[in-house]
């Protein structure tokens, strides 16, 4: 991978903040400029610029775009790695790869990694939620 | 709670409490619920594997995920893998539609008799349905009905649910499914970790699209006061609409709190 270029100069990128911006409101890059530092942390971590990593996720078959799945299983393992080798307490980890996987969800491609801020098991509020007037 | 309100409150919940259990008896009243369903031929096509998500493996609930079911089969503490069971109608050969006769379901003021089921009924019409290329849609359509039930009794026992597509292959070989078993839906079970309300009613196409009255093109005319109605008895609840901040934040806590990304 040739050096990176500034991340918001590339589409998938602009797609990305977008996306965030439409969905959550607010100003994704101010609101919370970590979420830069991870995507371009994970970029240097899997030697790819942003549009690439999007690039091997999907394939054009007959003029139609589809999710190719081998890409979407090794960036879904990448990320995993990847998270595992950021600095910092697990919900930082935690944060360091939704981030990424953010990313790519906000591009089109799903991507379900389940439970990241802790173990089952963990849950520090059961309960919440529970219909009022169940039974 | 009222039967209109458990309908108005169905939504398809997808964040669920991890680590609270369902009750035994709860999985159970959903299953006596499914097992009263309307049926065709009483033949009762529908049958389901309960599977508690904790005892399952890493490596085998792993192996369970799809990458649309992943999240739910992670968070739901329960799973009910239905399918039908295609091999029925060639196997009761009528019997229990004898056994309506019997008990006076079906009756001769209708044309029903054992004569009838055996002679014309079974080897007539249903043996050659089981050979036609309808036979799996009308069995599903039927298991519908029983899944539906089943559905709409654990929003009744204070649960939220979820049906989605799962892994079919695997399912059959860690469940021990029988060939003859076509899968249909995975009811992810458990307690809602979102509000019941989660975010209101889906959107739903209109009504005049949906239903017509005497032909096709002609809408069944909806009349607002029947609406008002409905509405008093909490069946039609408020909208869900977009960008709604409340649920907005609703989802941000949740990710937040479960470590989801958004």
């Amino acid at each position: 991978m040739s050096d990176l270029q500034p991340l918001t100069s590339y589409a998938t990128v602009q797609t990305w903040l977008d996306g965030l911006r439409q969905h959550w409101g607010g100003d994704p890059e101010r609101d919370d400029p970590e979420r830069l530092e991870a995507l371009e942390a994970f970029c240097r971590f899997a030697e790819k610029d942003p549009d690439a990593v999007i690039d091997e996720c999907v394939q054009v078959r007959n003029g139609e775009k589809r999710i190719r799945a081998k890409g979407r299983r090794r960036y879904a393992d990448l990320i995993a790695q990847f998270q595992s080798q950021v600095q910092g307490s697990r919900l930082r980890r935690a944060k360091w790869g939704n981030a990424v996987r953010s990313f790519l969800i906000h591009n089109g491609i799903l991507l379900q990694a389940g439970l990241q801020a802790g173990e089952r098991g963990d849950n520090p509020n059961p309960g919440a939620g529970e219909a009022p007037d169940s039974g | 709670m009222e039967f209109k309100e458990v309908i108005g409150r169905r939504r398809s919940i997808r964040f669920f409490e991890p680590d609270r259990p369902v009750e035994r008896e709860k999985i159970q009243t959903i299953l006596e619920a499914a097992r009263l369903a309307s049926c065709a031929v009483n033949a009762h096509w529908a049958k389901a594997i309960v599977v508690e998500r904790d005892q399952l493996s890493e490596e085998k609930l792993e192996r369970l995920k799809t990458p649309v079911s992943a999240l739910n089969i992670e968070l739901a503490p329960v799973h009910i893998y239905w399918y039908a069971d295609l091999s029925v109608v060639n196997r009761i050969q009528g019997s229990r539609l004898k056994e309506l006769v019997d008990v006076g379901a079906l009756a001769p003021t209708h044309g029903w008799s054992h004569k009838f089921v055996d002679e014309f009924v079974y080897p007539q019409v249903l043996r050659p349905m089981t050979e036609g290329p309808g036979y799996a849609v009308a069995a599903a359509a039927d298991c519908g009905v029983t899944i539906c039930q089943a559905l709409l009794t654990a929003f009744d026992e204070g649960l939220g649910a979820c049906l989605s597509a799962f892994n079919s292959a695997i399912a059959k070989e860690l469940f021990q499914v029988p060939d003859e078993w076509v899968p249909l839906y995975c009811l992810a079970l458990g307690y809602p970790a979102e509000s019941w309300e989660a975010g209101g009613q889906r959107p739903r196409p209109p009504f005049e699209e949906q239903y017509f009255e005497g032909e096709h093109g002609h809408p069944f005319q909806r009349d607002q006061a029947v609406v008002e109605k409905l509405k008093q008895a909490k069946m039609i609840q408020r909208p869900a609409t977009p960008n709604n901040p409340e649920r907005t934040e609703e989802i941000k806590r949740l990710a937040e709190r479960l470590g989801l990304p958004m």
